[in-house]
């Protein structure tokens, strides 16, 4: 039995250590398969690895751009910051004002003014305190060539308690660079002449303007055109020439009320800058007109006006100004009977003239003093008995406050000594008074 | 009546028309710190003046028949626009050339693309003083702001001269190089002054305020064109004590006795502020105008004043 056991135990050993050739050659086949698939699984792996390199190289590019992409949105975002802290407001200038430009610009300015006089009788009423004035004033771009103004003054009088004061057109860029208003306007001659009542220095006209063009001054109906020249020289000149109708529309002044000529005018301004504080205008007026009804240019006026001025600081100013109006005329006045039922008439043959000079000192800001000289001789169609004429001479003297820039309070003094021998003392205080839009025009 | 007639005629038509200098393009502003602004892109291709002198309010300058004559002979006219100067429309209508007018072509409004501060929230007043309509006009105070004026400056100049575009813009890229190195410099002055309060005479230093973080709320006058009276001053004065404030700032063309009663009486220094270019001595030009600005109040806030950077 053991032998048994040991024959089958050998031939076990002998099965193991002597295998078939069939299985040999099954592992090398294994063998080959397996290196033929690890030849492809390289090749592939060689494939990937190429593939990993490229997107690798791809995507480093990608970062290179990304970096320059970062860098360029950083910088935009660094302009934007800037223009976020400067301009990419909600509200920035310039935007503003396109709505307001629709509607024109509108003003009131009130003029109120207290009077007390010496004179023993006030037959007019003299003695009071009355809103003088109150002025509508209006103005706009037409179209990009022209410009509208109006004022509209109101008043307490009876005679005229509506006055269309101004009603002009200025048209811009004519040829030769000149500018013309059509219309109704205050003519450029001399200075006082061609203010309104709210700038000027004293609460009144000058005596001269009162006497010859109006109370007020001159508001007339025509056309003037003025131009800069443009000389090869430091004085800048400024000439002006206009139509106006004739007549003062007053029975005053030198050209009376009759309307048979319109009146000319011209005016040349001259300006030189002293030095940066310092300026210096002379100008030179002239005009011609009627005051008869015959068709003659006999009334002539010549004009002469001079301002010096001078700031000392940026509070404190001074203006020296003087005009006067020399008048020449040849005026027909009928005087006397020819005793056939007719009569002689006679050409009044006249030289008068008039002037005026203040000073004005800017004290203060909020305060400023002044005095002003009058002299004119008066337009009495006849000559005094003595054949000497006289003046009207005139001393005022001025203290303005400036409450704020719209608001302004002045006190004036005014000794007169009249040509007929009566002498008047009068005292003014003035309130001036403005609301909305008012600029005022530049002389 | 002919040789009237014939006088004025010789006058209008035979007077030489121009006297340009050359091909300069011939440039007015309103002040002198956008002529310098002008000037620095223009450089040699533009003739530039300003209108108002810096020694006086800007608000209340009345110009002058020179005035009216420079801008007839005009090709730009560059201004703060919004309604600063006044005088301004007046002005341009005085001398008569339309195409400088508000809106024109010839006229630069460097408020174009400045962010206003200080703009109304409600319906305006003249009880509230003489306030402004659109935000407060001041913008020339920062320097910030004129990145966008020179801009605003370059687009008009290579508009009108586009021969010489690329001449501007080297001059631009220039300036604004230049700024930048100085706003960090600005910056790095007054670094200390960023939290801190002044009082100022009047609302005009809003936008350098706002640069600088600094806070000007308070003004001498008690509403803006009313000069400074008793009553506002007692308030002031009780103010600056209790924030403990002690710099009363001031540009040179305001009366400087209310400043100065002000800084005594709450042991404070007054600091002056210019408000445009040649102002003072040492505001030359738009940098050397912000170097001075920005050491006075460094200096006046006792911060960082030793930096004599400034001075080169």
């Amino acid at each position: 039995m053991r032998a048994f056991a040991i024959l089958i135990i050998l031939f076990y050993q002998l099965c193991i250590f002597n295998q078939p050739s069939w299985a040999d050659s099954s592992v090398e086949e294994e063998m080959k398969v397996m290196k033929e698939q690890f030849a492809v699984m390289q090749t592939k792996m060689n494939s990937l690895e190429d593939k990993v390199a490229r997107q690798q190289k791809q995507i480093n590019g990608y970062e290179a751009s990304k970096q320059a992409y970062e860098t360029r949105i950083t910088d935009l975002e660094g302009q934007l910051a800037k223009q976020s802290t400067t301009s990419a407001a909600p509200v920035t200038g310039g935007n503003h004002l396109i709505p307001s430009k629709w509607t024109p610009e509108i003003g009131v300015v009130a003029d109120t003014l207290f009077t007390l006089n010496s004179a023993k009788t006030d037959t007019d009423g003299e003695d009071r305190l009355n809103v003088r004035e109150l002025e509508l004033v209006m103005g706009s771009a037409v179209d990009p060539f022209s410009r509208l103004d109006a004022t509209i003054a109101f008043s307490t009088s009876e005679d005229e308690p509506v006055a269309l004061e101004e009603a002009y057109l200025t048209r811009f860029g004519l040829p030769f660079g000149s500018t013309a208003r059509i219309g109704k306007f205050k003519p450029k001659v001399g200075k006082a002449l061609g203010v309104h009542r709210d700038s000027l220095d004293t609460i009144d006209e000058p005596l001269v303007i009162q006497r010859y063009f109006g109370e007020e001054g001159m508001n007339k109906t025509g056309v003037d055109i003025s131009k800069i020249l443009d000389l090869p020289t430091p004085v800048t000149q400024q000439i002006t020439v206009g139509v106006l109708d004739g007549g003062n529309a007053e029975d005053v002044g030198v050209f009376g009320e009759t309307k048979r000529r319109p009146t000319l005018y011209s005016h040349l301004k001259n300006y030189i800058d002293i030095n940066d504080a310092t300026g210096f205008e002379l100008g030179g007026s002239y005009m011609a007109g009627s005051r008869d009804e015959d068709s003659r240019f006999e009334v002539q006026v010549l004009g002469m006006d001079a301002t010096l001025t001078h700031n000392f600081n940026a509070n404190q100013n001074m203006k020296i100004q003087a005009e006067a109006f020399n008048v020449d005329r040849k005026e027909s006045v009928i005087d006397e009977d020819d005793g056939l039922g007719g009569t002689i008439r006679h050409d009044l043959d006249g030289n008068i003239w008039g002037a005026y000079g203040l000073v004005d000192f800017r004290v203060h800001p909020l305060w400023s003093i002044g005095g002003r000289y009058d002299i004119v001789q008066p337009i009495a169609a006849e000559l005094p008995v003595d054949g000497v004429r006289k003046d009207d001479q005139a001393y005022s003297g001025y203290l303005t406050f400036y409450q704020s820039e719209f608001a302004r309070w002045r006190m004036q003094f005014t000794h007169t000594d009249s040509a007929t021998g009566k002498d008047d003392n009068a005292v003014y205080i003035q309130g001036t008074f403005a609301i909305g839009e008012h600029k005022h025009k530049i002389q | 009546m002919k040789n009237f007639i014939l006088g004025f005629l010789i006058l209008l038509f035979a007077v030489p028309l121009s006297f340009a200098d050359g091909d300069r393009i011939n440039i007015v502003t309103t002040q002198t710190i956008f002529a310098d602004l002008v000037k620095q892109i223009g450089k040699d291709k533009v003739n530039v003046s300003a209108i108002a002198s810096p020694k006086y309010n800007i608000h209340f300058i009345q110009p002058k028949p020179s005035d009216i004559r420079s801008v007839s002979k005009a090709d730009l006219y560059v201004n703060a626009g919004l309604d600063l100067e006044a005088w301004s429309d007046p002005l341009l209508e005085a001398a008569g050339k339309s195409k400088l007018f508000r809106n024109a072509e010839g006229n630069v409004d460097l408020s174009q693309g400045i962010k206003l501060l200080k703009i109304p929230d409600h319906p305006l007043s003249r009880a509230e003083g003489d306030i402004h309509l659109f935000g407060n006009p001041h913008f020339q105070m920062s320097p910030e702001n004129a990145r966008v004026m020179v801009r605003t400056i370059l687009e008009k100049l290579k508009e009108v001269d586009s021969v010489n575009a690329s001449y501007y813009e080297e001059n631009a890229k220039g300036f604004l190089s230049r700024l930048d190195q100085k706003i960090a410099e600005w910056r790095n002055l007054c670094a200390d002054c960023k939290g801190k309060e002044i009082i100022n005479y009047h609302d005009n230093i809003v936008y350098f305020a706002d640069f600088l973080g600094l806070k000007a709320e308070q003004f001498l006058e008690p509403k803006p064109g009313i000069p400074p009276t008793p009553k506002h001053m007692r308030f002031l004065e009780a103010y600056a004590k209790a924030h403990n404030i002690t710099v009363v700032a001031t540009p040179t063309y305001y009366s400087q006795d209310a400043a100065q009663s002000l800084a005594e009486k709450i042991g404070g220094k007054v600091v002056t502020i210019a408000q445009g270019v040649g102002e003072t001595p040492g505001t030359d030009d738009f940098f050397s105008f912000f170097d001075y600005n920005f050491k006075q109040i460094s200096e006046g806030l006792s911060l960082s004043a030793t930096d004599t950077s400034l001075n080169k």
